[in-house]
């Protein structure tokens, strides 16, 4: 229980963001109204997809470094959390969207970035899949994984300034920047954010932890 | 890293190409053919962004087919006997210059076929071009290590396309941006922003392929 | 397994097609159910809500096949 502590403050964190996300008041703005709250549950989301496919990256950088296979098990379980954190981000901002700018999907550069992330990773799982070697699947997909996290960091990050997004904080739209965003809301915007990136890493551990059994039942390897 | 290494190897590619000729005259086909079906169904009445759009999609995909052929001779285990010699930055260096440079002879390809079925609408054609050289580079510097890879993975047409393709977005989406630019003859100092932006992910490309490579290539 | 996943699907079906018919209710000043609109559009965020966790939900589902595959795996070495 000693080792596990971090997960019930995770949930605990949740909790709380979930409860003061709806009773707190917040900002009175126009077209976004009560669903400004969204920010406590949609936001955290993409920082816990970004933070897991930063640890993939890092794991897969380790692995070119030392070639053991554990550090590749954790690349790609953090990535397989990150791609099922990024379609909850996909779904729930689409959802936002519908209702404050009318549409479900609109030609913003964070909306395609978003999807050109899923495509890329999409595409990692893929390689991985017609690989049959174990050492040259890590090595490969471990390449590519580090080619393509800069392509989507230089895509969601670099891109956007380049041009007017509906997203807060470009183009002068109602944003969210250090106007609107009030001490009450970083209350709980902060803990989310915290909270939903520790709720990725519990996911990503349990799966590594089934990745590192999968080995040793079924292929006879210890990592 | 050796210069008269990586001259070398590019001069060979060269020989080898023109001596079979396998990446040119598909790749040759394959424009005209695109070209010609797309005169044939807009009939010389196209918008400027239509003629844009088309222009680079039809350059995305010569582009991959050009590069999917960079590793042939590799797989076949003809040039092994380079591997040996040679260190994978040097190979890599070379592959990446030689299919720069067939990629920016086939986009002025299109872009000559274009002026002559569909019409020339760009204005100002020197951004054009400068357009055109950087993202033959960028494209090239993708798609060589996407090439690469697709071969050590067993190697099908289709996983090259699928690797490369949302890793060309960024590099195409500027390119597209500042080419419409150029199509409707906006002054230079405004396209000069996005120019750089390309310069810019050329140079990160072409780095990450450069210091990838070798870990791809040793066995 | 085929089974689970149909009635995820009709899950999905159900709620995507409550939604848009919200969407498709006629303006005007007669009440309707606007739904999604009213009360300054808090559901919107419920939605949201609920459309993280039945994704967690569904995502543990194929957590939990995987950790039976491993079970039998090691049943059968046993």
């Amino acid at each position: 229980m000693a080792k596990n502590w971090w997960k019930i403050l995770a949930v605990l964190i949740v909790i709380y963001t979930i409860i003061a996300g709806f009773l707190l008041p917040v900002p009175r703005l126009d077209i976004l109204n009560e669903t400004i709250r969204n920010l406590y549950f949609h936001v955290p989301i993409w920082f816990a997809m970004l933070f897991l496919m930063g640890v993939s990256v890092y794991q897969s950088i380790m692995y070119l470094g030392s070639n053991k296979i554990k550090k590749d098990i954790i690349a790609v379980e953090t990535a397989n959390v990150g791609i099922v954190f990024s379609v909850l981000g996909i779904l729930t901002g689409m959802l936002w969207a519908r209702y404050t700018w009318g549409t479900w999907w609109t030609t913003d550069t964070k909306l395609n970035g978003v999807a050109i992330t899923f495509l890329i990773y999409t595409a990692y799982f893929i390689l991985r899949s017609s690989i049959e070697d174990e050492q040259k699947k890590a090595r490969i997909s471990a390449i590519y994984n580090i080619f393509a996290f800069v392509m989507m960091i230089v895509f969601v990050m670099i891109l956007p300034r380049m041009s007017a997004s509906l997203h807060p904080g470009n183009g002068g739209n109602p944003a969210f920047g250090k106007f609107d965003l009030d001490n009450t809301m970083r209350m709980v915007f902060y803990p989310a954010c915290i909270a939903w990136i520790m709720i990725g890493c519990w996911v990503a551990q349990l799966r590594v932890r089934m990745g590192i059994l999968t080995k040793k039942i079924i292929y006879d390897e210890t990592v | 890293m050796n210069f008269t290494h990586f001259i070398l190897l590019l001069k060979k590619e060269f020989d080898i190409e023109f001596r079979q000729k396998t990446a040119l005259n598909g790749i040759v086909l394959f424009v005209l053919s695109t070209v010609f079906v797309s005169y044939l169904a807009f009939q010389n009445i196209i918008a400027p962004h239509v003629w844009n759009a088309l222009f680079w999609v039809i350059l995305l995909f010569g582009a991959i087919i050009t590069a999917s052929k960079s590793f042939l001779n590799e797989q076949k285990g003809r040039m092994l006997y380079n591997y040996f010699v040679y260190s994978p930055r040097e190979v890599i260096l070379s592959k990446i210059f030689y299919n720069s440079i067939l990629l920016t002879a086939v986009s002025f390809l299109t872009l000559f076929l274009f002026s002559v079925f569909i019409g020339n609408v760009v204005q100002s054609l020197g951004t054009f071009s400068l357009v055109l050289f950087l993202t033959s580079f960028g494209f090239s510097s993708i798609l060589t290590l996407m090439a690469g890879i697709s071969i050590k993975a067993g190697g099908s047409f289709t996983l090259t396309a699928i690797l490369s393709f949302p890793l060309t977005f960024p590099l195409l989406l500027v390119a597209i941006k500042v080419s419409k630019l150029a199509i409707d003859g906006i002054a230079f100092s405004v396209c000069i922003q996005y120019l750089l932006v390309l310069l810019l992910l050329n140079t990160i490309v072409s780095v990450l392929s450069y210091v990838l490579f070798p870990y791809l290539w040793h066995d | 397994m085929m089974k689970l996943f149909r009635n995820i699907l009709t899950c999905i079906l159900l709620v995507v097609g409550t939604l848009t018919m919200h969407a498709q209710a006629p303006a005007g000043n007669v009440q309707m159910a606007d739904g999604f609109y009213a009360e300054g559009k808090i559901y919107v965020v419920i939605g949201v809500v609920a459309i993280v966790f039945i994704g967690l939900a569904v995502y543990l589902f194929m957590i939990e096949r995987k950790v039976k595959k491993l079970e039998e795996a090691l049943k059968e070495k046993k």
